[in-house]
């Protein structure tokens, strides 16, 4: 923790290089019709709600559950640099709310690098830790997608 | 309930003031005089941000004669970082959907 700053403490970091031209990468990651194919774990169905892919436009997907609820995601893009960047404020309810994404793309070659930064609040954290009551809300919600997911992969 | 019982670490670190006092200790241990020779605010401020770093458990107060360190407490700042790490697989997930997806497109693009 000593030597990096804070805001790096709270952002999970992934990094992945595709096989694929950044053009093909883009397209795949900003197209509704691509992202329905994705965007959900194995199995699950995701419904493109909205899709108003420019700066200040909304983005909400929905995931239904077997027992009747659903998992939305929403939010607001805030930057888009067309084959280069994209960042959007993100809810992912009911487990997260008020995370920045950042999804960075860089050509290189036929390969693209691809960075992936979900910035997590604390302030926003702490409040819904009250709302929730600590750790035990999230951990059930964890268990309960985590057991879906499960299911599905034996099907 | 009392304020101090619901105080957990993600509360201690909501503050921008004692994220800096946190960067500072964890570096090396200090005396409150030397750690408000960083900030701006007064003494008094600065003590009572330890205050509530102390009882969150995130700084160790040690007593080496007569001067009080302030010390991390390096597991219970691990807490943090494993909140955020149990997101990791998820997104991990996601980004292997996306390149598998991914993928199939590509190869389907080239064969027309």
């Amino acid at each position: 923790m000593s030597a990096t700053n804070e805001a790096t403490n709270r952002t999970l970091t992934l990094k992945r290089t595709f096989n694929v031209p950044v053009k093909l990468v883009w397209e795949a990651w900003t197209r509704p019709d691509h992202i329905a194919q994705w965007w959900g774990p194995k199995g699950m169905k995701t419904k493109i709600v909205e899709h108003d892919f420019k700066v200040g436009g909304k983005w909400k997907y929905t995931m239904a559950m077997p027992d009747g609820s659903e998992f939305i995601s929403d939010g607001v893009y805030s930057v888009i640099i067309a084959l280069q960047k994209i960042f959007s404020s993100a809810n992912f309810k009911p487990m997260t709310e008020g995370v920045e994404i950042q999804a960075l793309f860089e050509a290189n070659g036929e390969k693209t690098n691809f960075t992936f930064n979900v910035v997590h609040p604390t302030e926003e954290y702490c409040k819904q830790q009250e709302k929730m009551g600590g750790m035990k809300g999230w951990g059930s919600v964890f268990d309960r997608l985590e057991s879906f997911v499960a299911t599905l992969s034996k099907i | 309930m009392t304020l101090s019982a619901r105080r957990d670490v993600f509360q201690a670190i909501a503050d921008p003031t004692r994220r800096q006092i946190i960067n500072l200790v964890a570096r090396k241990a200090m005396n409150l005089n030397t750690i408000t020779d960083h900030f701006e605010i007064s003494r008094p401020s600065v003590s009572q941000h330890i205050k509530i770093l102390t009882e969150c458990g995130l700084i160790e107060i040690e007593k080496v004669g007569r001067e009080r360190y302030c010390k991390v407490q390096p597991n219970n700042l691990k807490t943090v970082s494993d909140w955020i790490e149990q997101y990791r697989d998820l997104w991990e997930e996601k980004l292997d959907s996306f390149e598998t997806y991914l993928n199939k497109l590509h190869a389907k693009r080239k064969k027309k």
